[in-house]
């Protein structure tokens, strides 16, 4: 499996390469989104008296740099890439390969992340400069942070993929995946961070898988919550990763089953 | 490879034209079951070429996916190299490919040769053999100035050749080949097609292959199986097949000048006349006694005879169209 993976990251590289306009493009994606929400809050934090609830302008530039970065790292575009690989029959040959299709994604993935971080993290730090971001970070968020944005990625990756089966029994999955995106949109800790939201909301986006993708890593990383606290957010992240681990195995299974019955 | 009884419905939506009909739809879809493939039972033994014939729509391209692991079939059963397909365990799909002209599983973004390492590695080729493989495959289909160019760039017909060299590259022992050279101009053709018997003489692989060329079959399978509408009409040596579905042979006369006139309806149904040249259809078992009693009549008015069964797609398209046996006297 290593030498396949080193042979797929390798063709993956030499076909990101040719895209490099796309490739910043995307990157710049991660980043403008949680800039918008960055100035909205500082004017809204200025207007307050310089604090929303637990945040000052300084912290919210910290939780969203954290989340650019958290989102670069465990953003995942499979559901929409796939509804094209099935729509245009190019699944079928993977299929009929000794390796599952799904190897193909983890290592687009994987190259993507890795080629865009550089410059993100260039614009990142010019962010860092200009807002005086503080961030509460001591080495034990760091420790935290590692496992949770990994972790945050593959609940990203497998659930999209999950989604993205979707596409075994209707071919298009657009409808579905831009309800899941609202849903990320509004409870992953994007418009507002996860603690300003209004009381039920915050227990809906707890109880929701959104936030263990994108806020819940970018609070460690900025040093936002306790370490005991971290600690329980993670376990809520193993607990989704499990559960769409196995959700994964059991739509993929019926899903292929679905295709080849009705016409590969 | 043994198939028995194979069978596979397809369920379709169907609606009339219009917005109503569309409207209708929405709310409660008409469905119908199609049998793509209807029952089709064959075996194919080891190292065997195999032209799998039928019109558009006959069920080749289901059947092909059925025994490639791609598709569940309604019911029967099929073994290839002892696997049961659509379970598509990893030893069988490492054993075999499947070959589609119009279909593309090469990376475009880069070259062939870099798609090939990757699926080295997904077949796990050991390095020695991929390397006597791909330098084998190069030289079969002179691949050398194409092999660093990334795919999008290649023409179509490059593009198949590097395609089939990557569906060999971990030297399968069954080869299912769907239309391998369709939209390729005559000598690409051509060159596909002795690259195929070379490959089959060279390895032992078993191969099935549809085409819509006769001249690919006629080039490469001595044994072809016909269907049409999902049944199985034919299964035996190619040469047989006109016997069998076209109770006819063409007698062509050509006649010294002055004879061109000469009516020879007494000897069979004349079906062309051009010039001294007359083509006559005639029942198969009246045929060498007609062709006798011409070359008597005639005596040296006539130039060249020949004896021959109709050409093969004209033996197929009266198959497939349902002709009635021709009315020879």
């Amino acid at each position: 499996m290593i030498r396949t993976y080193r042979a797929l990251l390798v063709a993956t590289v030499q076909a990101a390469a040719q895209y490099r306009v796309q490739s910043v493009l995307w990157m710049l994606f991660s980043v403008i989104r949680p800039v918008i929400f960055l100035a909205a809050w500082v004017a809204v934090a200025n207007a307050q008296g310089g604090r929303v609830g637990g945040y000052d302008v300084r912290d919210f530039a910290g939780y969203y740099v954290a989340l650019s970065l958290v989102s670069q790292l465990t953003m995942a575009w499979d559901a929409y890439e796939f509804e094209f690989e099935v729509r245009m029959g190019r699944l079928a040959p993977k299929l009929l390969r000794p390796l599952h299709p799904i190897h193909y994604a983890v290592a687009w993935n994987i190259v993507w992340k890795l080629t865009t971080i550089i410059p993100l993290l260039v614009v990142l730090a010019l962010v860092t400069v200009s807002f005086d971001v503080r961030f509460r970070t001591t080495p034990a968020h760091v420790a935290l942070f590692v496992p949770s944005v990994l972790i945050g990625a593959a609940l990203a990756f497998v659930s999209g993929w999950v989604l993205a089966s979707v596409a075994f029994w209707t071919t298009r999955v657009h409808a579905v995946s831009s309800l899941w995106d609202r849903g990320a949109f509004i409870f992953a800790g994007q418009i507002a961070p996860l603690a300003l939201l209004p009381g039920p909301l915050q227990v809906i986006a707890l109880a929701l898988p959104f936030g263990y993708m994108l806020g819940v890593p970018a609070e460690i990383l900025r040093g936002g919550v306790d370490v005991p606290t971290g600690l329980t957010l993670i376990g809520g992240q193993i607990l989704w990763l499990s559960f769409f681990l196995i959700a994964f195995q059991r739509v993929w299974r019926a899903g292929v089953r679905q295709f080849s019955a009705v016409g590969a | 490879m043994e198939v028995r009884d194979l069978r596979k419905t397809f369920r379709v939506t169907e609606r009339d034209e219009g917005l109503a009909a569309t409207l209708r739809s929405f709310v409660r879809r008409r469905r119908r079951d199609i049998n793509a493939v209807a029952g089709i039972t064959f075996g194919i033994q080891p190292g065997e070429v195999v032209g799998f014939l039928g019109p558009n729509g006959a069920g080749k391209t289901t059947t092909l996916k059925m025994l490639s692991g791609l598709l569940y079939p309604t019911g029967g059963e099929a073994r290839v190299l002892g696997f049961v397909p659509w379970r598509r365990e990893s030893a069988f799909l490492r054993s075999m490919t499947l070959l589609m002209g119009n279909r593309s599983q090469l990376v475009w973004d880069i070259p062939a040769a870099d798609s090939f390492r990757v699926l080295q590695e997904i077949y796990r080729v050991p390095d020695g053999q991929f390397r006597k493989t791909v330098a084998e495959l190069t030289d079969l289909l002179e691949l050398q100035e194409l092999m660093h160019k990334p795919v999008r760039n290649l023409s179509l017909g490059e593009r198949m050749k590097v395609e089939f060299a990557a569906g060999l590259l971990h030297s399968p022992g069954v080869a299912f080949l769907d239309e391998p050279t369709i939209g390729l101009d005559i000598s690409m053709q051509s060159r596909i097609r002795r690259f195929v018997a070379e490959y089959n003489r060279r390895t032992g692989a078993t191969i099935l292959l549809t085409s819509h060329y006769m001249d690919d079959v006629v080039a490469l399978c001595r044994r072809v199986i016909v269907i049409h509408r999902g049944q199985l009409l034919y299964d035996g040596p190619l040469a047989d097949l006109a016997e069998r579905m076209a109770p006819y042979k063409v007698i062509t006369a050509t006649l010294h000048d002055g004879a061109a006139s000469a009516d020879l309806a007494a000897y069979g149904n004349v079906v062309a006349r051009d010039e001294g040249r007359v083509t006559l259809r005639v029942d198969r078992h009246a045929a060498p006694e007609n062709a006798a009693r011409l070359v008597n009549d005639l005596g040296d008015r006539l130039a060249d005879i020949s004896v021959e069964d109709p050409p093969i797609e004209e033996v197929i398209d009266r198959v497939f169209t349902g002709a009635e046996p021709a009315a020879a006297p």
